[in-house]
């Protein structure tokens, strides 16, 4: 048979083209103007001067930017990896379930992760409720007094941390559950026969056999937390914004309340760096490990 | 086919200006000419004749009407934005309504209310740079700096304001000149609001804090301030409620208290806190401090809990904005609130009267690359002169009136609260003038990042000044 080979490839660019389209304009486009405009004094809308490396320089000497790495490095430490195991055990605790039983429970895990976040908010806000929140009798227990959790300094980011946790838990349950699922019972069942003590068949089988769940679990994890912004921008209302300001909300506060879009995109730019880095770093580390 | 579908074309075809007078009158002449009829004729029975000659009668002079109103100006739309959500934006709704009636035909307000503070002020200045603003919105006076700096607001000719009777001679000079940058107005004062304090009158009898004119006494000085509250404690759970989260009332209270012993905010040079005043500082922030360390004020509680206590009846005395006064006077109406309350101007605790206050106005967005045609503009303006002398309705809000001739009015003088508090007009100590102050600006942040926490004991206030001297200095560079 004879093929056409160059129509072929023209129509195969011309079945790529509506999303190479879409990207350019959608993605490519915009990251690239954040990258032009972080070399310029633009403010929040319209063009600004070129004015080369100077939003960079101001940034390695600003306090609050290295306040808000700061910050944001704590809580993706409160989040990232707690998140990942506290998935990983639930998954496998409902995985045990079967039946109506398991849906139930699953459904259960699931159901705060549909929550938007401003729900989430009003939900917790209200829970550590300084005079009526049901969470303050066992902070009363701990610290002797009603305690308000959003207000103290060395409580806020765990507070937040913990109620990131309990939102977006539920999808990575999901995924460890899918994980679980395909491992195949005969490996339990050669283990069960060798008499190997529960623990020895999790370090031994689910652990390895379940590790590249994990590793998108980890790095999925990692990408999306260094990206917060809506739970503390939202929980820090009324309150102290600075001691707990993370990236993102930095550079809302930058462009949107101080008019610097120049200066807002060149943090946006490291941040964009921060998470290539980082995300590239974590996978490759997992799946060198995976691997050995 | 129905009256009703009838019309909806034309209106479309006009809906640049928004619903057109005839497509009003036609909704109007289907209802008389229709409706009624029926029910006239089902209701009487007889003499059904005498009936359709006054319908057809009717139909005739709408007709005429319908041709007149036809050949004159189609109806302005005049797009509104504001931030009033409270007791107070009631008020201004009612306002826009009785407006829209007293201009029927010619100017029809559509207003929308945003949130207050970032938001508000986000969504103007974004949408004004893509010429998606409204046409008038209320703007704070303290922000006009900011305003103009990030090119939100459009210059208004002070020909444009003399052609409906506005100008400086209408307003207290102060307030006047607060709207203008290098004197180029941008914004048109509406009123002056400021800080008052809240009193539940049973409460205060019972402390023995009345004087003989039924108006709190002793409440003078720093020092007989904390003896109040210490014999205010034992009536009730908090002496004084005030908000002592964040920013809002405690930069409100802090100004004061700073403008009471003339503390310098911003010297002409860019200094924050210049040396001299640094003490001064210190020494409102100390004050603050002590209302809170002794239990008398609630500590870190927000601004809608801070109203609460007072309400509720768990607090003696609110420190807050006469914006307020709507909330108390409508609860008290409905006999909710349970006690008697007053409000009177924030009692002098250092060397004189001196007391925190802004203004509303009205600024129009510079929407770029909408060009505003002679009528719109005519609207607009006529909108804000319009408001500006139906202004007493406005000091209903608690508000003062910008408007001289309605401040100086028989009214305005005997309308209460307002009258018992009206002196802070001419104490008033209005927010510095910076591109870094005014409502939602990096000041405030300010406030809720150094002053709330030394407020809360977190901080000591000497620290709390000089780092929040640093920080305004640094962000200023």
């Amino acid at each position: 048979m004879i093929r056409n080979h160059r129509g072929e490839v023209a129509i195969a660019y011309l079945f790529i083209l509506p999303f190479v389209l879409t990207y350019g304009v959608l993605f490519l486009w915009p990251t690239l103007q954040m990258v032009y405009l972080s070399f310029t004094d633009a403010p929040l809308i319209g063009p600004g001067e070129w004015i080369g490396f100077e939003n960079y320089v101001e940034m390695f000497d600003d306090r609050r930017f290295w306040t808000s790495v700061k910050n944001t490095a704590y809580f993706v430490a409160l989040t990232v990896i707690p998140n990942t195991l506290i998935g990983l055990a639930i998954a496998m605790m409902v995985s045990r379930l079967k039946g109506w039983q398991q849906s139930l429970i699953l459904a259960m895990f699931f159901l705060p992760y549909i929550l938007p976040v401003s729900v989430v908010y009003r939900i917790w806000n209200w829970m550590f409720n300084l005079q009526f929140g049901i969470m303050q009798y066992p902070l009363t227990w701990v610290f002797g007094k009603p305690t308000p959790v959003f207000r103290t300094q060395w409580m806020f980011m765990p507070a937040v941390a913990f109620v990131t946790i309990w939102w977006t838990c539920g999808f990575n349950i999901l995924l460890f559950l899918s994980g679980l699922r395909s491992i195949s019972t005969d490996i339990y069942e050669a283990a069960a026969l060798d008499n190997a003590s529960r623990w020895t068949i999790f370090r031994r089988i689910t652990w390895p056999l379940i590790w590249p769940v994990t590793a998108l679990v980890l790095t999925i994890q990692l990408i999306l937390q260094l990206k917060i912004f809506d739970q503390v921008y939202l929980f820090v209302q009324g309150g102290r914004p600075d001691p707990s300001m993370v990236l993102v909300q930095y550079i809302y506060s930058q462009a949107f309340q101080k008019n610097q879009g120049g200066y807002a995109a060149a943090i946006a730019v490291a941040l964009f760096v921060i998470v290539i880095v980082f995300s590239v770093l974590q996978f490759q580390l997992l799946r060198a490990r995976g691997e050995k | 086919m129905s009256p009703a579908k009838h019309i909806t074309p034309q209106n479309k075809r006009r809906s640049n200006s928004g619903p057109s007078q005839d497509g009003y009158l036609n909704i109007g002449a289907d209802r008389i000419a229709g409706e009624p009829q029926c029910q006239r004729k089902w209701r009487r029975g007889p003499a059904p004749r005498e009936d359709y000659v006054k319908t057809f009668l009717k139909i005739a002079m709408l007709s005429t009407a319908l041709l007149s109103v036809g050949s004159v100006q189609a109806q302005e739309t005049v797009v509104w934005w504001d931030f009033l959500s409270g007791g107070d934006g009631v008020r201004m709704k009612a306002l826009i309504e009785q407006f829209n009636t007293e201009h029927a035909g010619e100017i029809e307000i559509q207003p929308t209310t945003l949130e207050w503070g970032t938001p508000f002020y986000t969504k103007v200045q974004t949408s004004a740079a893509i010429g998606e603003g409204p046409d008038v919105m209320t703007y704070h006076l303290s922000r006009v700096p900011l305003g103009v700096e990030s090119g939100a607001l459009a210059p208004i000719s002070a020909e444009d304001l003399a052609g409906v009777d506005l100008g400086p001679d209408t307003f207290a000079p102060a307030n006047w000149e607060a709207g203008q940058i290098e004197g180029q107005q941008y914004a048109v004062p509406f009123d002056i609001h400021s800080l008052i304090l809240y009193y539940n009158k049973d409460k205060l009898a019972e402390a023995g804090l009345l004087g003989e004119d039924g108006l709190p006494t002793g409440l003078d000085g720093a020092d007989n301030f904390m003896a109040a509250l210490e014999k205010l404690r034992g009536g009730s759970e908090y002496a004084l409620s005030l908000q002592t989260s964040g920013d809002g009332t405690p930069w409100r209270v802090f100004y004061s208290l700073f403008g009471q012993q003339d503390g310098v905010f911003l010297a002409e040079d860019g200094t924050f806190f210049p040396e001299e005043s640094i003490p001064k500082a210190v020494a409102a922030v100390e004050t603050m401090a002590s209302w809170v360390e002794g239990g008398l004020a609630p500590a870190l509680t927000e601004y809608e809990g801070s109203v609460a206590l007072f309400t509720s009846g768990a607090a003696a005395l609110h420190l807050n904005g006469v914006w307020e006064v709507p909330t108390m006077a409508d609860l008290s109406e409905k006999g909710e609130l349970g006690f008697e309350w007053g409000a009177i101007a924030v009692p002098t605790f250092f060397d004189h009267p001196a007391t925190w206050a802004d203004s509303h106005g009205f600024a129009i967005p510079n929407n770029v690359g909408k060009e505003v045609t002679p009528e719109k503009k005519a609207a607009v303006l006529e909108v804000i002169s319009w408001m500006n002398k139906n202004s007493l309705a406005w000091a209903n809000a608690g508000h003062i009136p910008a408007y001289t001739p309605v401040r100086e009015s028989e009214e305005f003088k005997t309308m209460q609260p307002n009258a018992t508090y009206s002196i802070l007009a001419d104490t008033a100590v209005f927010d510095p003038r910076s591109t870094l102050a005014g409502v939602a600006s990096p000041v405030y942040d300010a406030v809720a990042n150094y002053i709330s926490p030394a407020m809360n004991g977190e901080l000591e206030p000497q620290d709390a000044i000089e780092e929040m001297k640093a920080d305004l200095q640094d962000q200023a560079e």
